[in-house]
């Protein structure tokens, strides 16, 4: 319990609450979202824009069937790194490089389709699912290093994690402005297009429909596996303590480093539902942040895999948004992120009024008479 | 006498629990006042509230006669109330004269720390102390850390003192300085409120003993006109058994032992310098001493979370190499943690999890990669029903369970046999009954000496002499990293055990 005074006789007190209900919680985030919508209602119209347009247009994505399937569409690679995001942050590991194993994802599906046009590799109906497969190791390789170090020897996971982003977004860059530019491209740094069969239009014409299946099911397994596997169970003993997990008996550098491998894993995919899903290629600055956002996405989802479903979509429909509103309104994209940033933060404001009760006590204080 | 203290119809509920129910309670001007309850009982609660760190929902407090409110501690030490906690608040860098003066307005920007270092000096010497103001508090033991809390308290004129189990930590002998000294304070014309558990403590310090159980004064006594029987049904509603009949069959097997072991604890220090120990099957070996003299490491050594540097160990036969948490489990090896919230448990995670937290990889509750939940939950629920473990559901977090049903649950599964359906070989239980209230120990003992009928060995671990003797069939004395005396319970008086644990007498064995 901490105690603060403001003024002799006004005494503020600071007390943990034993426990808060669910409906104060649920109460909270949407408090916090209305307010952040307050607030960067406020900034638009700072700026000379419209809020109420602006407003009204955010929800239109969610409500036009055409805007909804794009929303989706954005949706996906940031709920695939979500999903990783939470194996991760189960066991207490704050990955923060879901972006940059997002770039590994794409360099390795790339890679693949490259493979294949000039050397004829593998038939086709094997690109895409060699795609997947690597996509998955190449992301969850670049997070079991960081993840490998900090078992055997505590490396800070969150450094780690964070300059690996740097140097995977900076090899991307290089193979697309250097060997992987596409001969024919009139010089643009841009990979050669995917054929279809390496694309998930593939089945359904649009890629969101094939997408979001792989989604759920994604969705479907991580919860599997936090739920009935060892795995999950170790991942859930680590995070509560490295203590616990030790007097357990438990092989922390195994749980660790999988751990990794999977988190990384999950935002390869995302990659791959990037490439091949909404570019069609590969570009420089493929991803726009989705690996930062899917760490909001996971965190606001309470470590749940099902939340993450709704709530990426959620911040997918910002990213729409937020390139309608560039367009129409004519204010600046980071408005958008203004707006995510701001939702996070009235979110963490919202987390101390439900872990603590505050009050204020007026009055007495000297010893009667 | 004069009343230095009235709390009158104090009430504290707290979310599900009503901590004081309409308390009264007071201190006279002169006495020890003893505050007798178990863990839970609300006197924790009652003093903070004296303290200023709850506020009560209803109720009036008296100090010297005059009604007060209390609403921070600042407030409690400018009415003269001062508190020892339980655990120290000391800062170990800063020295003694620097703690002292901690906080305090009126010594200026300048400490004249000759004049200040002079004051303390004198304060220390009226109760026999002999405590330098000029060095760190870290060179210190505990009951002379003890004696910086307290200076600081007197140094800040306090005319009540409040301590809360103030010899948890403190060998008997330092008990008896600790005891001297309050008896010169309260001569001084102030009032000590002694809040304790132990029975033989309130009756051997105090001129009154409050009994609280529950939340309500259950009775206030005149220490000559009570004892421990009558004191301790007030406790805990119904008599208790002070022995526990044994009736043990002993074993000639050797099924623990330990040979020349040196092991460094976390700081790089050799704590473990040279211990030798066996344990029989079926015997419960007890280890005591002060804290912090080598118990800990022997205890995690054992468990396969700490290397030794040199030395052997054997267990039933297998010579042990290179030794991990995994290999322990495997070998039948149980380890009670002392602290269990801070590793014996993960308070977040439910009361399944917690049973299955060694072996949920197991067989019957694994299959390859996977685990089997229904088993798990129909194991738990047998468990808890067994164990006693008071819970609405064993799927509920293990935080929201009292300290004592954590006990159990850590007892439950160091004892259910989950890992393979063997029995362990051998329990480490460090200060197992440590926070616990007198019926929870009485449990945990008595399911110890069951077990250990059966043929397993146990490690007892514990710092209160009474408890070894009662519990186990040998005893060993450690200090210094080193077992000094090994005996069995009775032929060693108390006063040349609590000397061995000082350190005074290294040459007592039988």
């Amino acid at each position: 319990m901490i105690k603060y005074r403001l003024r002799p006789n006004v005494v503020v007190k600071i007390e943990r609450r034993l426990h808060y209900p669910r409906k104060l919680s649920v109460l909270s985030t949407i408090l916090s979202i209305l307010i952040a919508f307050g607030v960067a209602g406020a900034a638009l119209t700072i700026l000379g824009a419209d809020a109420l347009i602006a407003y009204s247009q955010i929800i239109a994505v969610f409500i036009t069937p055409s805007l909804l399937i794009e929303t989706i569409k954005y949706a996906i690679p940031i709920g695939f790194a979500a999903l990783g995001l939470n194996i991760a942050f189960r066991m207490n590991f704050w990955n923060i490089g879901a972006e940059g194993q997002i770039y590994l994802g794409m360099f390795a599906s790339t890679g693949i389709v490259l493979l294949h046009v000039y050397y004829g590799m593998f038939p086709e109906y094997f690109v895409l699912p060699m795609m997947i497969v690597t996509s998955f190791i190449a992301g969850g390789a670049w997070c079991a290093l960081p993840s490998f170090l900090k078992a055997k020897m505590k490396v800070n996971e969150i450094l780690t994690t964070l300059m690996m982003n740097y140097i995977a977004i900076y090899f991307v860059d290089y193979l697309i402005y250097g060997p992987w530019r596409d001969p024919k491209g009139f010089g643009f740094p841009l990979s050669i297009p995917f054929p279809e069969y390496a694309k998930l239009t593939l089945i359904f014409g649009e890629s969101t429909y094939l997408g979001s299946i792989l989604f759920i099911a994604m969705a479907t397994l991580v919860y599997c596996i936090l739920k009935y596997t060892k795995l999950g169970f170790e991942l859930k003993i680590v995070g509560e303590s490295l203590d616990t997990a030790r007097y357990a008996g438990t092989n922390l550098t195994k749980v660790i480093t999988l751990g990794g491998f999977l988190s990384g894993g999950f935002a390869g995919l995302g990659g791959l539902t990037i490439v091949s899903g909404i570019i069609g290629r590969l570009r420089p600055r493929a991803s726009a942040g989705y690996g930062y956002t899917a760490i909001i996405v996971t965190l606001l989802s309470t470590l749940n895999p099902w939340l993450i479903i709704p709530t990426s979509i959620f911040f997918g429909g910002l990213f729409v948004a937020g390139n309608t509103l560039q367009v129409t309104l004519n204010i600046p994209g980071a408005t958008i992120e203004m707006l995510q940033a701001l939702i996070f933060l009235f979110i963490l404001f919202g987390e101390l009024f439900k872990r603590y009760k505050i009050t204020i006590l007026t009055g007495g204080g000297k010893p009667e008479p | 006498m004069e009343e230095l203290v009235h709390l009158h119809g104090i009430v504290k509920r707290f979310p599900g629990v009503i901590a004081n129910d309409n308390v009264d309670f007071t201190l006279k001007r002169g006495e020890i006042h003893a505050l007798l309850g178990e863990n839970g009982a609300g006197k924790t609660t009652l003093m903070n509230i004296l303290y200023g760190l709850y506020k009560p929902d209803s109720g009036e407090i008296y100090i010297e006669g005059r009604r007060v409110e209390i609403r921070s501690p600042k407030e409690a030490i400018k009415l003269g109330i001062g508190m020892v906690h339980q655990n120290f608040k000391l800062i170990p860098q800063h020295t003694v004269l620097e703690n002292v003066i901690l906080g305090l307005k009126d010594v200026g920007f300048i400490i004249d720390s000759k004049k200040i270092g002079e004051e303390i000096k004198k304060l220390a010497e009226q109760y026999n102390w002999k405590i330098d103001p000029h060095v760190f508090v870290w060179q210190l033991s505990a009951g002379e850390k003890q004696q910086v809390e307290l200076l600081k308290i007197l140094y800040r004129k306090a005319k009540i003192l409040i301590l809360d189990e103030p010899t948890s930590v403190l060998t008997p002998q330092e008990c008896k300085y600790l005891f001297y000294a309050l008896r010169m304070m309260v001569k001084e014309g102030r009032g000590v409120i002694f809040i304790t558990h132990k029975l033989d403590e309130a009756l051997a310090i105090s001129d009154r003993v409050t009994v609280m159980r529950r939340g309500k004064v259950v009775a206030t006594k005149n220490t000559w006109e009570t004892d421990i029987k009558e004191l301790a049904s007030f406790m805990i509603g119904r008599p208790v058994l002070f022995n526990i009949e044994k009736n043990k069959t002993y074993s000639d097997e050797e099924l623990v032992i330990v040979r020349n072991l040196k092991v460094f604890n976390d700081a790089g220090v050799l704590s473990l310098k040279n211990v030798n120990l066996t344990i029989r099957k079926n015997e419960i070996f007890g280890i005591i001493g002060v804290t912090g003299n080598g118990q800990q490491e022997l205890a995690e050594v054992l468990a396969g979370l700490r290397r030794p540097v040199d030395g052997e160990i054997i267990i039933d036969g297998i010579k042990i190499v290179d030794p991990n948490p995994q290999k322990m489990i495997e070998l039948g090896v149980a380890y009670i943690p002392p602290e269990p919230m801070k590793y014996g448990v993960a308070p977040n995670l439910s009361v399944i999890d917690n049973l299955f937290l060694k072996a949920y990889r197991y067989r019957p509750y694994s299959k390859k990669i996977f685990i089997d939940i229904k088993k798990m939950e129909k194991k738990a629920e047998e468990i808890v029903e067994k164990f006693n473990i008071v819970c609405p559901s064993p799927s509920i977090k293990v935080r929201s369970l009292s300290g004592g049903n954590i006990q159990r649950l850590i007892l439950a599964r160091e004892l259910s046999e989950l890992i393979g359906g063997v029995r362990s070989k051998l329990i480490i239980a460090t200060y197992p009954t440590k926070g616990l209230d007198i019926a929870a120990a009485e449990f945990l003992n008595k399911s110890l000496i069951e077990y250990s009928k059966l043929g397993t060995s146990i490690l007892y671990i514990t710092e209160d002499i009474e408890e070894a003797m009662m519990v186990c069939d040998r005893i060993g004395v450690i200090h210094d990293g080193k077992i000094v005396g090994t005996f069995k319970p009775g032929e060693v008086s108390v006063e040349k055990i609590g000397l061995m644990m000082a350190g005074a007498d290294a040459s007592i064995s039988s």
